[in-house]
């Protein structure tokens, strides 16, 4: 920890908050309060303070009444009580009321002190840690409640539907026909399979470490160049590709293709297939340490009120077309590794633009 | 048999449209097929249509798990069209979810008074049979 410890000290005596503040500040952040309603500002006003010493005998307000007041308003501060008069009503009140940590006898010591913040300290230190950890355990529970969704919906529904296919060819003669139907079956096999690579890039970015090094982004296009050449002949879809990039760049490359790759496969995947000029518009422009990506189509546009929700975990916005609502779910967690930030525009029938923006790390 | 069936197919996934339609022609010389990739469509087809497509109660099949209106979603509006409307029309669920796979869902779905029937995904020609004689 290079920050010093947040420390808040209520005391109605201004002479005992100097003295506290004198011998402590060095090694500790003190924060004074000579009364309760100042105290309760100041717990407003630093919300990463983790120590709360407060004196029982105040005018007004007691320590008890002052730890029971915030309990539920500030529940993270540990709570260390300065009293003078260890009577055993006093004491129970404290416990119960005011769930304090710890008693220091007045007058204290210094050592008496520190060893209370010390300790207080590593209490803070795991309850905090707990309520992230819970935090984070509620949100892998989350995901694994869609997930169980995922895999009916994307892993069974396809394999099923092929299924459904088999046992349908047993009634088909014609050859025509039968080319129909392994042409419907195809598209939910690609489908599937696409599932299962958006799962490994998922797994990459949630456990993958990054490996940094210098980008050149010609390079990095290049090597997607060929496989989205087929996908713009195939589907008649003009693939245009611009980059700009006169200085360093430093990133991890396997993260940034994944960026690159899901919004261009996006971009050919929900094209208007009414239209006669269809494009696709991939632009580099690299400066002052700053990667600008823009991924420009003439596709069917999103609808506005589902802009905010498209990089949810299985959020699709478009129920006819191939997708399964995880590529920019990890656009998403790929920028938030390498601090990038991403906006999006879109007209419905008109097109969309995403625009992406990562620092050189 | 001559009767003609006409049949509503509500499923997002292109395949399963594709499979289920075809099943149908081929079990049935004289049939109608309207096929919906999704649920709100098929439910404005209906309000249109409201006295079926065909001469016997047209025959809904209702996937459950789709993008937007879930079949859920579509048994409860469909829930709030006329006596009249509904009269006309047979709600089937053909899904992947199976009682033993999923029965808590199957059991919510079943709840809903025009649910007739639950069919597993997938669909062979036995299941289709057996679907046409207990509603003719």
């Amino acid at each position: 920890m290079d920050e010093k410890i947040k420390i808040l000290y209520v005391d109605d005596e201004p002479e005992n908050l100097v003295g506290f503040k004198a011998s402590l500040r060095l090694d500790y952040q003190i924060i004074t309060a000579t009364s309760v309603p100042e105290g309760i500002s100041c717990l407003n006003n630093h919300p990463d303070i983790r120590i709360i010493f407060c004196d029982q005998r105040m005018p007004g307000k007691t320590g008890v009444d002052f730890f029971e007041d915030i309990r539920v308003s500030h529940p993270l501060p540990v709570r260390i009580m300065l009293t003078a008069y260890t009577d055993v009503e006093s004491i129970i009140d404290a416990i119960n009321k005011g769930n304090i940590f710890r008693f220091v006898k007045k007058p204290w010591t210094e050592t008496d002190i520190v060893l209370a913040i010390e300790e207080a300290n590593k209490f803070y230190m795991a309850t905090s840690m707990l309520a992230i950890k819970n935090k984070e355990l509620q949100a892998a529970y989350d995901e694994l409640t869609k997930f169980a969704y995922s895999v009916s919906h994307d892993i069974r529904g396809p394999l099923v539907g092929v299924l459904g296919g088999i046992n349908l060819a047993g009634l088909i003669d014609n050859v025509a026909e039968m080319r129909d139907l392994l042409a419907v079956m195809k598209i939910a096999v690609i489908k599937l399979d696409t599932y299962a690579l958006s799962m490994h890039d998922y797994y990459t970015l949630q456990k993958g470490l990054l490996k940094i090094t210098a980008i050149d982004f010609n390079a990095v296009i290049d090597a997607m160049k060929t496989m989205y050449s087929l996908t713009s002949k195939a589907n008649n879809v003009d693939f245009k590709i611009n980059v700009e990039q006169d200085e360093v760049f430093v990133s991890d490359k396997i993260t940034l293709k994944i960026i690159i790759g899901n919004l261009l496969s996006n971009a050919f995947k929900y094209q208007d297939k009414t239209k006669t000029n269809k494009l696709v518009e991939l632009r580099v422009e690299v400066n002052n340490g700053m990667a600008t990506i823009y991924v420009t189509d003439t596709g069917i546009g999103i609808v506005e009120s589902h802009l905010g929700e498209i990089f949810n975990l299985f959020f699709r916005s478009n129920s006819t077309e191939v997708g399964s609502g995880i590529g920019l779910y990890n656009v998403k967690n790929a920028l938030f590794k390498l601090n990038g930030e991403i906006q999006v525009n879109s007209v419905l029938n008109e097109g969309t633009t995403f625009k992406v923006t990562i620092p050189s790390l | 048999m001559n009767i003609e069936f006409s049949f509503i197919i509500v499923d997002d996934s292109e395949l399963d449209c594709y499979v289920t339609k075809k099943f149908l022609e081929l079990t049935n010389d004289n049939v109608i097929v309207k096929p919906f990739h999704n649920a709100n469509d098929a439910l404005k087809f209906i309000q249109k249509n409201d006295s079926g497509i065909g001469t016997f109660p047209t025959i809904i099949l209702l996937d459950l798990q789709m993008p937007g209106m879930t079949g859920f979603n579509f048994v409860e509006e469909f829930e709030k069209l006329s006596t009249a409307i509904q009269e006309n029309y047979i709600v089937i669920i053909l899904t992947v979810l199976s009682f033993t796979s999923d029965p808590n869902n199957i059991q919510r779905i079943l709840r809903y008074r025009v649910v007739n029937s639950v069919i597993e995904k997938p669909l062979t020609q036995e299941k289709l049979l057996e679907l046409l004689n207990q509603v003719s």
